[in-house]
């Protein structure tokens, strides 16, 4: 029985663990190798690590394509853990910024969410990672986080209203909702309509190269 | 041709054999027959759960609203009649308490009045779902009472409609039994479906219709029908289709009761050839006289013939009516006894069955004794050696026949030729094996010196010509060998799913515990928490091979290529056991140990010694395979395919698991306690998966028992015929003891020494192989760890031994009492 690989696997955006390395080996030939001007930490859960897909295909690789073409000679490092929570976020993020990242960009709560923990719990969460980040002058992009309406109006409403909120409060790069035009497209996602798609995963990247573009424009302007 | 007076004679004159051999095979067929009716019981009573498990024939799911052609398909089924369809809708919910204002996430459910078609939903006040749950009402499951400290009664807001609590929810028969809920059950009736206004666009809903299909003969041709029309979302499913491990289980089960009662099907051929032979070696003496006489071989046999077709119908006919009440018996006299929900059915097949199998049996193991008639030659009255033996020709073609015919039965019987090839190859080998290792011991006593004049003559008493000592520990070893592994195997399914789910086998599983949060969460949960770390980690390579992630994608089952959850103790857990290496993390070795389960062979061929390449938290970090480990598969226990060292792991970052054991009327308040201590954990509360695993696993042990009782006392009734049928051919050295002057006590102690070295030697001799047997049959078939249960082994070995003495002495106790005369006169007369 896989009972327990469903009970963390199955539970919701799964899976973690963070490769950070993963980018340290380009695909690229050895003589084309980019000389990175920065490294960008790519933080979040299964729809950051690319649940069920190949690293190549999820959007922090596909992300980095796009800057590379577009002359921004950044690395991007995907630290997605699926299933984590924003619990083990900031759990984990004293060691996540020990690979001294540029700009860090955030997209998590929403296992926090399908299992309907208290928003304040989330809220606290998340402002303690950005504080951290903040103290050292990361420049952050977060990504909005909607929840599935059946959990109520109420819940719902309250934990989307958390990323604006902060975003406002700390003065972050906000990019307002993470599957936009992925979410609830079948075709987008995987069979568990959780999980985009290497397709989803392109539309994602596209949709957050401005956010992330503008955090490097802060970063110059430091 | 038919001399019914000749017939006639001989059947009273070797009364006691043909009764014996009447006796085999009304035996075989009432096994046959109760077996059969066992068999299809239990197809019938798991295809009943099987519905009731999905409470309905036939289930399409989908995460998104059902496709238009589909509506349609299932529309237009309704019109015609064929099926009735019930819509269900499952999903997660904050409900809240509008007085008090307190939330709590919960397990939607949401069905009509139809639902469900099979199976019932059970309810604290006893009342049917369907008459309690009415608009405006839910039904919710205890613990969303205590938690939210609400009453039957109380109103509860779901979505934006405002609901009285109407009664509460004890088990809903299709519960997924792997499924592990967030919240608490809540029943809503589809009458308030809208009014909830939770399903939208933006909404996680599990979509299902339930079909009851009315003539069950169209249950494949309109599941597929509908398959046809399904979008790529739907899944279409039938009760029978449905991947389930039990199922598999069962199917299992049912061809190992198959085999089983071939095996002991098989025995009672032994009895039948081995009571004919003995009535047809008492009677060679009148063959001979009517060779003598003139009598032609053709003619002889045909008399014979007829009487064994005679014996053989008289037989079968007691065998048919007698199992027709067997089973009628057992219908009555198990009810009671049966696990919960297990109906014995009577069964008109299994008795047809039955009368088939007979008649094969008889004629399959009346032919080699019937042959042998041909071979006695008139001199055989004067002399007393064995008749010279068949030509070999003769008898390869006529082993082959019968070979091929034993083959024939047993594909048919097991409905799979290359297992049934495999099955009868595997059981003349297993016969052969038995013979050679007979014919050794038997040489090897034949040179042993024993001074005490009892024992010396019951020695010798073993080789004297015409004696059947090989036959008949042939026979007893192999009937032994099938008793002993029937009771084996019976343990250890038993052990392994009373392992499953001992009764302080963790219930409550608490999620996402922080590394920090530990220590205080021990404070608060005691200290027989276990917990669990987890590691989340990738493997980059095999001995070196980076891991092909495309190709191992492609495999259907588990594969390389995903996450894995690694953990890190220094312990095995309770339902685990090393079956490759020294010990859990081989010391001796350099580098980093890991531990794998064999689950991960499956995946790839990996040994002991053989390095992985992890990458963990983008380090990477290369391990070395110390040690393989097994676990009870089907149990219900956490487990890990890669356990490391605690010093490895440690420091990597992780959340911690931990399950305990609470009782049921604790829980709710544990997970207010925890939740307002620790929000950030989630208390998934497993008692009624659990409860209904155990259910499950109950049933099949009984259902397990009741058939090694029945195989074992059909095994046990074999064993005796077949003992007295062959003692009775070798009693007339009692006589001779006796005309030599031997007390009575003297023969009977030479006769108990005798038997009781019968029993010891195909006893042990069986131990042996039947250890060897359900070791193979556990492991290849059942995939549960094997334990030998040494003890019992011993006592058996005791037991049988004891009893073949007993009833071999006993068999020999009335000739005793006879006057030598007397005997020897009955002898020669004919």
């Amino acid at each position: 029985m896989r009972f327990f690989r469903m009970l963390l696997a199955g539970m919701a955006l799964c899976i973690w663990l963070l490769p950070g390395c993963d980018r340290k080996e380009p695909i690229v030939p050895e003589s084309e190798k980019p000389v990175f001007a920065g490294t960008i930490l790519a933080i979040g859960d299964s729809l950051t690590e690319g649940y069920g897909l190949e690293e190549a295909d999820a959007y922090p690789a596909l992300l980095q394509q796009r800057l590379l073409a577009e002359g921004y000679r950044y690395k991007v490092i995907n630290a997605g853990i699926g299933g984590e929570t924003t619990s083990g976020l900031r759990s984990r993020i004293d060691w996540a910024i020990t690979l001294s990242p540029d700009i860090v960009i955030i997209e998590t709560g929403a296992n926090d969410a399908l299992r309907a923990i208290d928003t304040a719990l989330i809220k606290g969460n998340m402002e303690a990672v950005i504080l951290i980040l903040k103290e050292r002058n990361i420049p952050v992009v977060l990504a909005g986080m909607r929840i599935y309406k059946n959990l109520g109006a109420d819940y719902a409403s309250a934990f989307e209203n958390i990323y604006p909120d902060l975003a406002g409060v700390h003065g972050l790069i906000f990019m307002p909702f993470f599957l936009k035009d992925v979410a609830g497209n079948p075709g987008l996602n995987q069979q568990d309509g959780m999980h985009p798609t290497a397709e989803g995963y392109r539309i994602i990247s596209n949709n957050i190269y401005p956010y992330v573009v503008e955090a490097i424009n802060r970063l110059k302007k430091k | 041709m038919i001399h019914k007076s000749f017939i006639r004679h001989q059947i009273i004159r070797s009364r006691n054999q043909a009764l014996l051999f009447v006796m085999c095979v009304v035996l075989s067929i009432i096994f046959m027959v109760a077996l059969g009716g066992f068999s299809e019981s239990i197809t019938y009573s798991l295809l009943k759960d099987a519905k009731s498990l999905h409470a309905a024939d036939i289930i399409i799911r989908s995460r998104s609203p059902f496709s238009a052609s589909l509506k349609e398909a299932v529309v237009q089924l309704e019109q015609k009649d064929f099926v009735e369809s019930e819509s269900a809708y499952e999903f997660y919910s904050m409900v809240r308490d509008p007085v008090e204002n307190r939330t709590l996430l919960s397990g939607i459910k949401v069905v009509g009045p139809k639902y469900p078609f099979y199976g019932r939903v059970e309810l604290h006040s006893g009342k049917e779902l369907r008459e309690t749950l009415e608009k405006g009402s839910v039904i919710v499951e205890k613990n969303l009472l205590d938690r939210l400290d609400l009453q039957i009664g109380s109103p509860l807001q779901v979505g934006q409609a405002t609901l009285q609590i109407k009664d509460l929810v004890q088990k809903e028969p299709d519960r997924p039994i792997r499924f592990f809920s967030l919240g608490p059950r809540v029943f809503v009736s589809s009458k308030d479906l809208s009014e909830l206004d939770l399903i939208d666009k933006g909404s996680r809903i599990g979509y299902s219709i339930l079909l009851k299909v009315l003539d069950s003969k169209h249950l494949n041709r309109i599941a597929d029908g509908l398959k046809a029309v399904a979008a790529d979302h739907e899944r279409v499913e039938t009760f029978r289709s449905a991947e389930s491990r039990i199922k598999r289980f069962f199917d299992n089960f049912l061809f190992y009761i198959g085999l089983a009662g071939l095996f002991t099907l098989l025995l009672a051929g032994i009895g039948i050839q081995s009571s004919l032979t003995s009535l047809l070696k008492e009677n060679e003496e009148t063959i001979a006289i009517m060779k003598t006489v003139g009598a032609g071989g053709r003619f002889v046999i045909t008399q014979y013939s007829l009487m064994v077709l005679f014996l053989g119908m008289a037989g079968t006919a007691v065998g048919i009516a007698s199992g027709f009440f067997t089973q009628y018996a057992l219908v009555f006299l198990l009810r009671s006894f049966l696990p919960y929900g297990f109906e014995f059915i009577f069964s008109w097949k299994a008795i047809f069955q039955g009368f088939i199998l007979g008649i094969v049996v008889v004629m399959l193991f009346t032919f080699m004794p019937l042959l042998r008639i041909k071979d006695i030659k008139p001199y055989a009255i004067f002399r007393k050696e064995r008749p010279a033996q068949p030509r070999l020709l003769w008898q390869a073609l006529i082993s082959i026949g019968i070979l091929s015919l034993f083959a024939a039965t047993v594909v048919w019987q097991l409905r799979d030729a290359s297992s049934g090839l495999r099955f009868a190859a595997g059981a003349i080998g297993f016969i052969l094996l038995i013979a050679g290792m007979i014919h050794l011991v038997l040489k090897a006593v034949k040179n042993l010196r024993v001074s005490a004049l009892a024992p010396r003559q019951s020695l010798k008493g073993l080789f004297r010509p015409g004696n059947a000592t090989k036959l008949i520990l042939v026979t007893l070893t192999a009937s032994l060998t099938v008793i002993f592994s029937i009771y084996f195997i019976e343990r250890n399914l038993d052990e392994s799913f009373v392992r499953s789910y001992p009764q302080d086998s963790p219930n409550v599983y608490f999620i996402d515990i922080q590394p920090n949060q530990k220590a205080d969460f021990s404070d608060v949960l005691g200290n027989d928490t276990v917990y669990y770390p987890i590691v989340r980690a990738r493997i980059v390579s095999l001995n070196g091979n980076p891991i092909d992630r495309k190709k191992q994608r492609m495999r259907r089952r588990d594969n390389l290529a995903r996450m894995f959850n690694l953990t890190y103790r220094n312990y095995l857990l309770p339902d685990e056991s090393i079956s490759k290496g020294k010990d859990l993390f081989d010391r001796n070795r350099q580098g980093v140990p890991v531990s794998i389960l064999d689950t991960v062979q499956e995946m790839a061929d990996i040994a002991i010694g053989d390095t992985i390449t992890f990458r963990i938290q983008g380090i990477p970090l290369e391990a070395r395979v110390s040690s393989i480990r097994t676990r009870t598969k089907g149990s219900i226990q956490p487990y890990f395919y890669f356990v490391f060292p605690e010093n490895i792991l440690e420091k990597a970052p992780q959340t911690i698991f931990a399950a305990l054991r609470v009782e049921t009327e604790s829980i709710a308040g544990l997970q207010n306690r925890i939740v307002s201590r620790f929000p950030n954990v989630s208390v998934i509360d497993m008692t009624q998966v659990i409860s209904t695993f155990a259910g499950v696993m109950r049933k099949l042990s009984g259902t397990i028992r009741l058939f090694t009782f029945l195989s074992i006392s059909a095994g046990f009734f074999i064993l005796i015929s077949s003992i007295f049928a062959t003692r009775l051919a070798r009693i007339r050295e009692a006589v001779y003891f006796k005309i030599l002057g031997a007390k009575k006590r003297f023969v009977l102690s030479v006769f108990a020494y005798e038997n009781f070295f019968i029993g010891l030697v195909s006893a042990v001799l069986a131990s042996g192989f039947s250890q060897a047997a359900s070791y193979l049959i556990s492991t290849y078939f059942f995939h549960i760890p094997y334990r030998s249960f040494l003890g019992a082994c011993l006592l058996m070995i005791t037991g049988a031994a004891m009893v073949v003495c007993a009833v071999g002495t006993v068999a020999s106790v009335s000739i005793l009492n006879k006057k030598p005369a007397i005997f020897l006169r009955e002898q020669s007369e004919g």
